[in-house]
């Protein structure tokens, strides 16, 4: 099968569940897959951490978090009241299927508004999420020995293989990101290079806490992250934004470091790695905003993979996307080997 | 029946295209009735009884299930469809389908949340600018996977979860086709007809036609029914409630039914110690639409399984009232035949 490496790699990472806070069995396995490569860590805020090589190096950047829900209360009648967990979008929740991570891993149906009693003003709309409730099929009593205020939540969803070697799977956002980095790692196996530092970031759908604490305790002073981008499609414009296939998005904004993305651009271009610029008038939105102004100022540079249907469980992208921003980084790491970033 | 019950909500079948769910109830049946089927594709069974039956009863359940049809390809390999069924377009967005014969994995896509306007957030899009996305690269590849005219049916998991309850598409009404077959499988004391019908998220075209072939004095639709018994709704504005046994209807949007059967229905589940209940709401509608103006008149009485989230890809129910709603079923057969 054609990007075989990428695809399993990212099909196990989308299996996890890792809502913002709450990363552990996310990133526990992601650290392993990193272990492979250099001795790894969990910092304080819970991003993982490895490190290869002495020194100051290039940091490689991906968040582990992702989108979800937060039990708010468990009620007598055994439904959930919830709270969304980074920008979770209500318009594809009625009726989604959950798993409540509890005590233990259970399944929850977000409950939808019987016909009879739907309102004519709330025709064509989406509940706000104070409305929202999970159905647990369970007791008060029986639900609240499992599920507790506080617990995280996850939409269900399948990790389909499309046509061609596009796939759809809930947080490909940003699992593609932490598996283009893994995949780099790969491709430079047996090869020397610069001291490296890798971080799979806590907390970034939240605001990118776990970014910004976590570069602070890294020593390198140039960044590479990866973080998804949106692509075209009904609704989302061709001219504005790229499209699945494009390759690695290499970040152009004021925000970003001119020299390291024309350098990007230009490796891509001798390398024959698919890549194209995606330009943005300020900051990124990504944990590239965060990494940027941390200690004495770091050198900051964005690649973004094209995927649809972003904060949806069928975000797709294509798997060549992220095998191109793999192959960009371990170009640029390659041509920068010996030195201390 | 719960394996039966699984096998038969994993299948494909929208209306007009139930042929994989007809040919596993004829495995199922094969050997225990006599059966054929009709023109419309309505599976039609005879089941002899221990005894011959003073009056003609028919069972009906629909075989059908909501989803979607495809009825075009964009240039970028996107396909445009069109409903089957009345559906919620709030519980398909952002939802994996299967496309077609082979069934095409597939999903149906939305603007992201960022690049929408804040007032739009919280806005459904109209289902016309709803896709398909099979991951095709244009019109040409997605043409070698898929047609105009293909079915689309939910991709559901069947669950089981909580206190005994069950999550899976279609359980409308493969809950009622599973009630059928245990009940055809198991032996009648009277002579009794089943028609497992085509078409009925259409507007129950199939029983029409079905019940016209059988012609007879009574029928029972075997149903689900909407459960609205979730947190915050109270009283009769719940329809019926899970684990509390088959909703038996006194009206519906399609059916007046008669209040002999209707009440004959309640004192013989209390006789017989089966939990049911009243619907509490004039709602909905189903085959005894169109059977009860069959030929000149059929009395019916329809028993359906309180089913919360119809029509999504995620119908919640309580196993333990496909059982007693079998159980009443049979019981009310028994009844009517004799009477």
């Amino acid at each position: 099968m054609e990007y075989s490496e990428v695809r399993s790699l990212l099909e196990g990472l989308c299996g996890k569940g890792g809502v913002s806070g709450r990363e552990d069995d996310a990133a526990d396995f992601a650290a392993n897959l990193l272990s492979k490569y250099m001795p790894v860590k969990r910092d304080t805020l819970g991003s993982v951490i490895g490190k290869k090589g002495e020194g100051g190096g290039i940091i490689l950047d991906a968040h582990i978090d992702r989108i979800g829900l937060i039990v708010t209360a468990v009620k007598d009648d055994g439904f959930l009241k919830v709270a969304k967990v980074g920008g979770s979008d209500i318009r594809v929740l009625t009726g989604a299927k959950v798993t409540i991570h509890g005590k233990k891993d259970i399944f929850g149906i977000v409950t939808s508004t019987p016909p009879h009693l739907a309102k004519k003003e709330d025709e064509g709309k989406a509940p706000s999420f104070d409305d929202m409730l999970i159905d647990t099929g369970l007791t008060g009593e029986e639900a609240k020995e499992i599920v507790s205020p506080g617990d995280r939540i996850t939409a269900n969803g399948s990790f389909l293989t499309l046509a061609g070697t596009r796939v759809a799977s809930p947080c490909i956002d940003d699992r593609a990101g932490v598996a283009a980095i893994l995949r780099c790692l790969q491709m430079l196996e047996g090869k020397s290079t610069c001291p490296l530092e890798v971080m799979f970031s806590a907390q970034e759908e939240t605001g990118g806490s776990g970014a910004q604490a976590g570069v602070f305790g890294l020593e390198g002073s140039v960044a590479l992250a990866v973080d998804v981008t949106f692509a075209s499609a009904p609704g989302v414009s061709k001219e504005k934004y790229g499209s699945l296939g494009d390759g690695a998005l290499v970040g152009i904004a004021p925000t970003l470091d001119y020299e390291i993305s024309s350098r990007l651009l230009a490796l891509a271009g001798e390398k024959d790695i698919k890549a194209k610029p995606e330009v943005m008038g300020g900051r990124t939105g990504t944990n590239c905003d965060e990494i940027q102004t941390q200690r004495g100022g770091i050198k900051t540079a964005l690649i973004s993979i094209p995927i649809r249907n972003m904060h949806t469980s069928v975000e797709v992208c294509e798997l060549a996307d992220i095998e191109a921003t793999a192959a960009l980084m371990a170009a640029y790491i390659e041509e920068r080997s010996g030195e201390n970033a | 029946m719960r394996e039966t019950l699984k096998m038969l909500c994993s299948l494909p079948g929208i209306s007009g295209r139930e042929n994989k769910v007809r040919d596993y109830i004829i495995s199922q049946i094969d050997g225990f009735c006599d059966y054929h089927t009709d023109n419309l594709g309505n599976l039609i069974a005879f089941k002899k009884g221990r005894q011959s039956a003073k009056n003609k009863v028919l069972i009906d359940a629909h075989m059908d299930e909501v989803g979607f049809i495809v009825t075009g390809v964009t240039d970028d390999g996107l396909l445009r469809f069109a409903n089957v069924g009345g559906i919620d377009t709030k519980v398909f967005i952002g939802r994996n389908v299967a496309v077609g014969e082979k069934a095409v994995p597939g999903v149906v896509g939305i603007v992201p949340v960022h690049l929408t306007e804040k007032e739009d957030e919280n806005k459904i899009p109209v289902a016309d600018s709803l896709y398909i996305d099979i991951g095709a690269h244009g019109r040409e590849s997605a043409l070698t996977l898929v047609s105009p005219g293909d079915e689309v049916c939910f991709d559901g998991e069947f669950t089981e979860f909580g206190d005994g309850f069950i999550c899976s598409k279609a359980i409308d009404n493969r809950a009622g086709c599973a009630i059928m077959i245990d009940l055809i499988r198991s032996g009648l004391e009277y002579d009794c007809f089943f028609s497992f019908s085509v078409q009925e998220e259409v507007g129950t075209r199939g029983a029409a036609a079905s019940a016209f072939g059988v012609a007879p004095d009574y029928a029972i639709v075997t149903e689900t029914t909407t459960a609205a018994d979730i947190s915050g709704v109270t009283g009769e504005d719940r329809v019926c409630v899970c684990g509390e046994g088959p909703a038996v209807s006194f009206m519906d949007r399609s059916t007046v039914y008669d209040i002999d059967l209707y009440r004959k229905a309640l004192e013989t589940a209390k006789q017989k110690n089966i939990k049911a209940q009243t619907k509490t709401r004039v709602a909905g509608g189903n085959d005894a639409g169109a059977i009860h103006k069959s030929r000149s008149g059929v009395k019916v009485l329809t028993l359906s399984v309180p089913t919360r989230y119809l029509h999504s890809p995620g119908c919640v129910c309580k196993y333990e009232d496909i059982e007693s709603t079998r159980d009443l079923v049979k019981a009310m057969a028994e009844e009517l035949a004799k009477c």
